[in-house]
């Protein structure tokens, strides 16, 4: 039963653009837009989901992360013009090993301190992006980036340029990650990460370093962040500042906050919930702001395991 | 200009910025060090009481020293509101909780200011800030001087305050064991309440001392919280002194690092700062304290 | 050369010496117990020797290595299991995993055969269920393997930590007044349990204020005041000692 629904619920997802196309032919290029988008927030909520989920630390310098990623592809797509593939492998590894250098003064924080810290680190992030003109171009942004072309130098070679085709590649992007995030959380080392997690003496006494294990998740999700960072500027051809503000932690905040922290399901119907419906109900940013907050505010001091365990005891 | 003269007023800048950064610190090193709580809107205090100043010296007309002291007024009205509508819910809760609730309430604060005032930086420039001092060829505005002897009367009165007073020795036994101070019957609600309060009350003076100085716009809360609370943890994490010795530290610094070698990248200064003093000294630049 | 040696060990906080040089030998196969009255040191003692907090001067030596000041968690890998004070479980793992993790970390860490969960591992992982699922029977949870930790009462969670303790089959055993705070019945049943370890040759230090058990098992005991160690022998020459008599009356 649940098998069965799981695979109608795959067909419908693969096959969106063209029930889309049947269903709301005038309106086809917005959806598919705000589904290409869903899709690539809901991968990046799940690397942040990570960290925050599922080693308890709440970092808020996941933006930075996402910015390394976007513009190591940009630059390289744009300026070194390496291919599709190789831009977006090393967006992902300049993400990771940003976070692993930084990781390591910033986990001197624990809890709310980690949390300024990587707030902090965000913060100089966006300050880099708008002023480091020479690489960045700041303000005026990285424009032109080509439309990601799939294949090995030499090889058969797939150009993504229609908006199903962005569809498909974002959704291929996010079920590896699905996959990744499964393969991480569950079994020996989903095991490790939630006895840190959940209760760091007790998880020295059991052997795990906890340090350890909270960088790899850090760096593991960086890596992931650029990686759909990459995709991210490949899809929009441009890279601006204003992509990596703190806008981006709030919009994770509440996707993962309100979807169910340490939830693949949570986050994914976060995911769905809060791209999708600011677009459908056209919000202007600061008022998507003042309801992101209200809302997380609410949610927050009410039920703080989010929507998941509402609709759980709803259930009930 | 002298390149002496203008070292000078460099530091004088730093100085200013510093005393600004401290008020600020010290509301956040109070909160923490009471009620174990990283107030991320506290910015959005200042903001508020800036706003709140402008408001009454540049659209209400009223004169300066009152409309000086409306805006901290109306500031610790604010914090006793905050205290009861969302601290006291999240008190109790885990600091996940705490530091979400906080950081919505700092958005939405900064969301609704835009909203309402426009993202249009604001001028308040007053008689003290036009008017220059000038010495031997160096020159500085009254506004600044009054900045630093405010400071320094503010910083004496709240070191006064925390070790003379009743509520100030609560406070501080507090910030050392919580939950004895509920056994021994400190009333911890009321002191946990006037802490928030005070902060609330500092960052607006904050606001109002440098206002007349620099623009007034509605994001300003996000980086100075971020400033301030590197100073937290450079000066000793939760140690109020040390943050206001931090936060001077760090003041200077931009205001040189802002002149000397880019204006662009000052912000990032004050989180330089931080991890250089997090690798080298994990206890904070004057060693671990304990309380406040 | 003894399992567990610690040499003049020094720990102050701030305004006091809560460890005060202590030395400390354990043989192989011994059970002592650590008493004391209220802040006499024993608890920051076994802290220091598992690595959760830096000693001040002195040095720990197990099986002839130098663990001083070591992070926890390499204490743990040599074979020091530990159990605190404060209940302490993983509450939103099960029961069952709650054991399982204790014994993983000493087994293969690896990232990538992790993700992959090799052939290796997955026999491995069936092993340490099976043992896991021995111990929980040992200490009467059979039935509640799959129910959150943190839905347990206080003295399942106790037996459950207590287990957790056994998974990687330590070679010592540091357990923390593990009759506290239980009702007689499961007194008596820890009792068993630490007998039955010190039976199959391991060996085991315990702090405890329950002086029943304490002068009922112990083959040694060794009691700290003020962070010194005042007196040292057997349960029938320290129950005559003037010192500790002094030290738990005389105030």
């Amino acid at each position: 039963m649940r098998r069965a629904a799981i695979g109608a619920l795959a067909a419908v997802v693969v096959s969106a653009p063209w029930l889309v196309a049947a269903l709301v032919p005038r309106q086809q290029r917005y959806v598919l837009h705000v589904l290409v988008f869903t899709a690539l927030f809901a991968a990046l909520a799940l690397s942040y989901d990570l960290v925050v989920g599922h080693v308890g630390s709440l970092s808020l310098a996941h933006p930075a992360f996402f910015g390394v990623g976007a513009y190591t592809a940009a630059l390289l797509a744009t300026r070194a013009g390496w291919p599709f593939l190789g831009a977006l492998i090393g967006a992902a590894l300049a993400a990771g090993v940003v976070a692993a250098l930084v990781g390591v003064p910033l986990f001197r924080l624990t809890e709310h301190a980690f949390a300024v810290g990587t707030l902090g680190l965000a913060l100089v992030a966006s300050v880099v992006a708008n002023n480091w003109v020479e690489v960045t171009r700041g303000p005026l942004c990285i424009t032109e980036i080509p439309k990601p072309v799939l294949g090995v130098p030499g090889g058969p070679a797939l150009a993504i340029t229609t908006l199903p085709g962005h569809y498909w590649l974002a959704l291929a992007a996010l079920a590896a990650v699905v996959l990744l995030y499964r393969g991480l959380t569950t079994f020996r080392l989903g095991r490790a990460f939630h006895a840190v997690r959940d209760n760091e003496p007790l998880a020295g006494a059991a052997g795990i370093d906890p340090l350890k294990y909270r960088l790899l998740a850090f760096t593991i999700a960086a890596t992931v962040a650029g990686g759909v960072g990459a995709l991210y500027v490949h899809y929009l051809s441009v890279m601006c500042p204003e992509e990596m503000t703190v806008a981006l932690t709030v919009n994770l905040l509440v996707i993962v906050f309100l979807g169910g922290v340490g939830s693949l399901r949570g986050v994914l119907v976060g995911a769905v919930l809060f791209t999708a419906l600011p677009e459908v109900l056209r919000l202007a940013p600061t008022w998507r702001l003042v309801i992101y907050g209200t809302l997380l505010l609410l949610v927050v001091v009410r039920s703080p395991e989010g929507l998941e365990s509402l609709l759980r005891r709803a259930a009930r | 200009m002298t390149p002496i003269a203008d070292l000078l007023e460099q530091l004088l800048h730093g100085l200013t910025l510093g005393a600004m950064y401290a008020m600020v610190a010290a509301g956040l090193a109070l909160m923490l060090g009471v009620a174990r709580l990283i107030n991320f809107a506290h910015g959005e205090f200042f903001m508020l009481g800036a706003y709140a100043f402008w408001l009454g010296y540049s659209e209400l007309g009223l004169p300066y020293p009152i409309a000086a002291l409306l805006a901290p007024a109306v500031m610790v009205i604010f914090g006793i509101v905050y205290q009861h509508t969302v601290i006291r819910a999240i008190l109790p809760r885990s600091w996940h909780v705490q530091l979400i609730a906080t950081l919505a309430t700092s958005i939405v604060l900064t969301n609704l200011a835009i909203i309402v005032l426009g993202t249009q930086p604001k001028e308040v420039p007053t008689t003290l800030s036009a008017r220059i001092l000038e010495v031997g060829g160096f020159r500085i505005a009254w506004q600044r001087l009054l900045v630093l002897v405010a400071a320094l009367v503010i910083f004496w009165g709240l070191d006064r305050f925390v070790a003379r007073t009743r509520t100030g020795r609560a406070m501080r036994a507090m910030s050392q064991n919580r939950e004895a101070c509920a056994v021994v019957g400190v009333d911890v609600q009321r002191v946990t309440l006037v802490t928030f309060a005070l902060s609330a009350g500092l960052a607006a003076v904050a606001a109002t001392l440098v206002s007349p100085l620099f623009n007034i716009f509605p994001d300003m809360g996000t980086v100075l919280t971020l400033k301030a609370f590197a100073a937290v943890v450079a000066g000793g994490f939760g140690y109020v002194n040390g943050a206001i010795a931090a936060s001077f530290l760090i003041g200077i610094t931009e205001a040189l690092a802002g002149s000397y070698i880019s204006y662009a990248y000052k912000d990032a200064i004050a989180f330089v700062i931080m991890i250089a003093v997090l690798l080298w000294r994990p206890q904070g630049l004057f060693g671990r304290r304990i309380g406040i | 050369m003894a399992l567990l040696e610690v040499h003049g060990l020094v720990k102050h906080f701030i305004g006091v010496t809560a460890v005060d040089g202590v030395d400390l030998a354990v043989e192989r196969g011994e059970l002592v117990s650590l008493i004391g009255p209220n802040g006499s040191g024993k608890t920051t003692l076994f802290n220091c020797v598992t690595g959760y907090l830096a000693a001040d001067a002195g040095r720990v030596l197990f099986r002839g290595r130098d663990v001083t000041n070591a992070a926890p968690h390499r204490v743990a890998r040599l074979g020091v299991a530990r159990t605190f004070q404060q209940v302490s479980v993983f509450p939103r793992l099960s029961a069952l995993e709650n054991l399982l993790v204790f014994l993983q970390q000493h087994q293969e860490e690896r990232l990538l055969s992790r993700l992959l969960r090799t052939r290796r591992l997955r026999r491995l992982e069936a092993e340490a269920v099976e043992r896991a699922h021995r111990l929980l029977e040992l200490v009467g949870l059979s039935g509640k393997a799959d129910a959150g930790a943190g839905t347990l009462s206080y003295g399942q969670r106790k037996l459950l930590a207590f287990a957790a303790a056994l998974m990687p089959d330590p070679e010592l055993l540091l357990l923390d007044e593990p009759a506290a705070a239980v009702n007689p019945t499961m007194i008596n049943q820890m009792k068993e349990h630490i007998l039955r370890l010190h039976g199959q040759g391991k060996t085991v230090v315990l702090v405890e204020h329950n002086m029943d058990v304490v002068m009922d098992i112990s083959q040694r005991v060794v009691v700290l005041d003020h962070g010194q160690k005042i007196a040292e022998g057997s349960p029938q020459t320290i129950r005559r000692d003037a010192r500790v008599i002094e030290a738990y009356f005389g105030r």
